[in-house]
């Protein structure tokens, strides 16, 4: 056998944390996306509707501007209450629907196309990093549009109504972070995943707004035929809206969904059964992910 | 010792139904070793399986002492280049490089300092600032090795990379092989050009549908293939003569003068016996012999001895 002299020189230096690893991949991604007029726009754009509501709630605190508008009685015509945030946060989440529609399919295919993630696995890096690198792009981006802002107007109206207001209206910030949470979870979910099997970018988002409407439609039409309200769990956004009104309200609403996830009457399904739908679909998604997020592609 | 090699144990990997090798027992010491065979016989699963990107089916891998489903500890060692190219959209070779050091837990400096030393051993550090996708087949091909020893591993393991390299780059490469496996490095090396594989490997490992056929250096794996005459070129100034003493012994299977007439192409079954034989031959009849060189004991005869024909492979 040869004898060699061993003059290469591994690394013996420290290293940073391996939970804090998957940070490197959102590093390029949020440079690429910048890259994009359009989405930089559109993601500017997207806070247009907070600073309106921002306004709104200087102006109805604020009795000279209230007087100089000829707008005495504005605050009885928009009440800054759980219906006020879930507006937003249905408004928003729009916003963040498109958003992930137009980000998302351009994240882990291109991976898959290139054959990059044996690039990623072959080192001391897992493929639930690598999932986790990529959700932070989408979740970074989309809570920033969703309940950031909605966290800092209840700060303002705090600020601005007192404390007791905010001591008395919890549900408002805990239901503004759990529902857009929950909310930008499930598009970036959905949008990975979707990611991974369609590789054709305009494909794989026109499939995640299929998701939302096309599906239902289709649930619509179920309940139109079998004269059911079940088809309401193919609904997305319907299952959404009443876990959010749970978040929101607790289990006596005054209300019946935001703007965007309003709920047709006779059509309200348990909260439990849609907490449970919306757990299949993300575990759907990781199960669609973890089929396709592999070291090394298997041809049979 | 077993922490210097790395070892295979009855390993198999099946895809669904489909083999992809079986049974496959190897100690791979330092130095290059070569993985020969033609497509579809193992060669990048065998590879797949060291770098921890698929699981064995059944059977035992330890690479350096280390299991390759133990990531934190094999990722430092391992330094992979794969056969597609693989580069993640939108990034320059200098990010292409920097961010996959900081994946190995690098910090900043050392993940820069790392970046431009790495660069520079394939001469990209012009090209650094440049998109990867805007690179040629070759700048690509010496991209994908920088980030394979950026990180200074223990154990390089390349697919195909000599793969469209024109031959001023595939010479190139073949040095930096020759100088990391020159460092202690384990170099696995799997390539369709068997010349080159000749030429720079320590050993060789030759697989067919999924088996390994032969491993060792290349010289011992002939001489264990006892069903083909060995060929040896004796270049000498009395060929005929030559020819005619040794078409009397039994050993000797075919002789043939060289076209120029200043030597004998020899198959015989018995190269020792062979040896002998010319030592006397020279001694009793003077005549003046300039070189004896086996003439396929090279990988190239040997896998058409032991593969032959299954195409695949020039």
């Amino acid at each position: 056998m040869a004898v060699y002299k061993k003059t290469y020189r591994p690394y013996e230096g420290p290293l940073t944390a391996s939970w804090s690893r998957f940070l490197v991949i959102r590093r390029y991604a949020f440079e690429d996306l910048r890259r994009s007029r359009f989405l930089t726009i559109f993601y500017l754009a997207s806070f247009i509707y907070p600073l309106i509501c921002a306004l709104i709630i200087w102006v109805e605190h604020n009795a000279s501007a209230l007087k100089l508008l000829n707008l005495e009685q504005a605050s009885r015509l928009i009440g800054v209450d759980a219906g006020f945030y879930m507006t937003l946060l249905g408004w928003q989440s729009m916003m963040a629907l498109f958003l992930a529609a137009f980000i998302g399919p351009g994240l882990v295919s291109p991976d898959l196309t290139n054959n990059a993630l044996s690039l990623y696995l072959s080192r001391p890096f897992s493929r639930t990093e690598y999932v986790v690198g990529k959700l932070a792009v989408l979740l970074t981006l989309l809570s920033l549009m969703t309940w950031v802002p909605g966290l800092l107007l209840y700060a303002l109206q705090s600020y601005l109504e007192g404390w007791d207001w905010a001591a008395a209206h919890t549900r408002i910030a805990s239901g503004t972070f759990l529902g857009a949470g929950i909310w930008i979870l499930l598009i970036a979910l959905l949008a990975l995943a979707l990611s991974a099997w369609v590789k054709w970018k305009p494909a794989a988002g026109a499939l995640l707004f299929g998701i939302f409407f096309v599906a239902s439609g289709f649930g619509g039409a179920i309940n139109a035929v079998q004269d059911t309200k079940w088809g309401y769990l193919l609904n997305v956004s319907n299952l959404v809206g009443t876990v959010w009104v749970q978040l929101f309200e607790g289990d006596d609403p005054t209300n019946n969904g935001a703007v965007f996830f309003r709920q047709a009457p006779g059509s309200v399904i348990p909260v439990w059964l849609c907490w449970a739908a919306l757990l299949v679909l993300c575990l759907a998604c990781l199960y669609m992910l973890s089929r396709k997020i592999r070291g090394a592609e298997v041809v049979r | 010792m077993s922490n210097r090699l790395i070892t295979f144990g009855e390993v198999s990997r099946f895809y669904g139904e489909v083999l992809g090798i079986n049974r496959v027992n190897l100690a791979i010491p330092p130095g290059i070793t070569s993985l020969v065979g033609p497509n579809g016989s193992g060669k990048t699963t065998l590879m797949n399986l060291m770098t921890g990107l698929i699981r064995p089916t059944r059977g035992d891998i330890r690479v350096l002492g280390v299991r390759p489903d133990e990531p934190e500890k094999l990722g430092p060692l391992i330094g992979y280049c794969a056969q597609f190219d693989n580069f993640p959209k939108g990034l320059t070779g200098y990010q292409f490089l920097y961010s996959f050091l900081r994946i190995r837990g690098m910090n900043d400096a050392e993940c820069e300092e790392r970046t431009r030393t790495a660069l520079a051993t394939v001469n990209l550090a012009e090209a650094a600032q440049r998109p990867v996708a805007a690179y040629s087949k070759g700048m690509r091909q010496r991209i994908k090795l920088a980030q394979a020893i950026a990180h200074d591993p223990q154990i390089v393991v390349l697919d195909e990379p000599l793969n469209g390299l024109d031959p001023m780059a595939r010479a190139e490469t073949i040095e930096l092989f020759q100088e990391w496996g020159g460092k202690g490095r384990h170099v696995i090396v799997s390539s369709h050009i068997l010349h080159e594989v000749d030429r720079i490997s320590d050993q060789v490992i030759l697989l067919s549908h999924g088996y390994v056929v032969a491993e060792g250096q290349i010289q011992g794996v002939r001489s264990e293939v006892k069903d083909q005459p060995m060929q040896i070129l004796i270049r000498c100034d009395q060929p005929n003569a030559l020819a005619a003493r040794l078409f009397l012994q039994d050993h000797v299977v075919e002789a043939k003068i060289h076209p120029d007439g200043k030597g004998i192409l020899l198959r015989t079954t018995d190269a020792d016996q062979f040896y002998l034989m010319l030592n006397r031959i020279v001694l009793e009849t003077g005549m003046e012999v300039e070189s004896v060189a086996p003439a396929d004991d090279d990988v190239n005869s040997v896998y058409q001895y032991l593969i032959g024909g299954e195409g695949g492979t020039t």
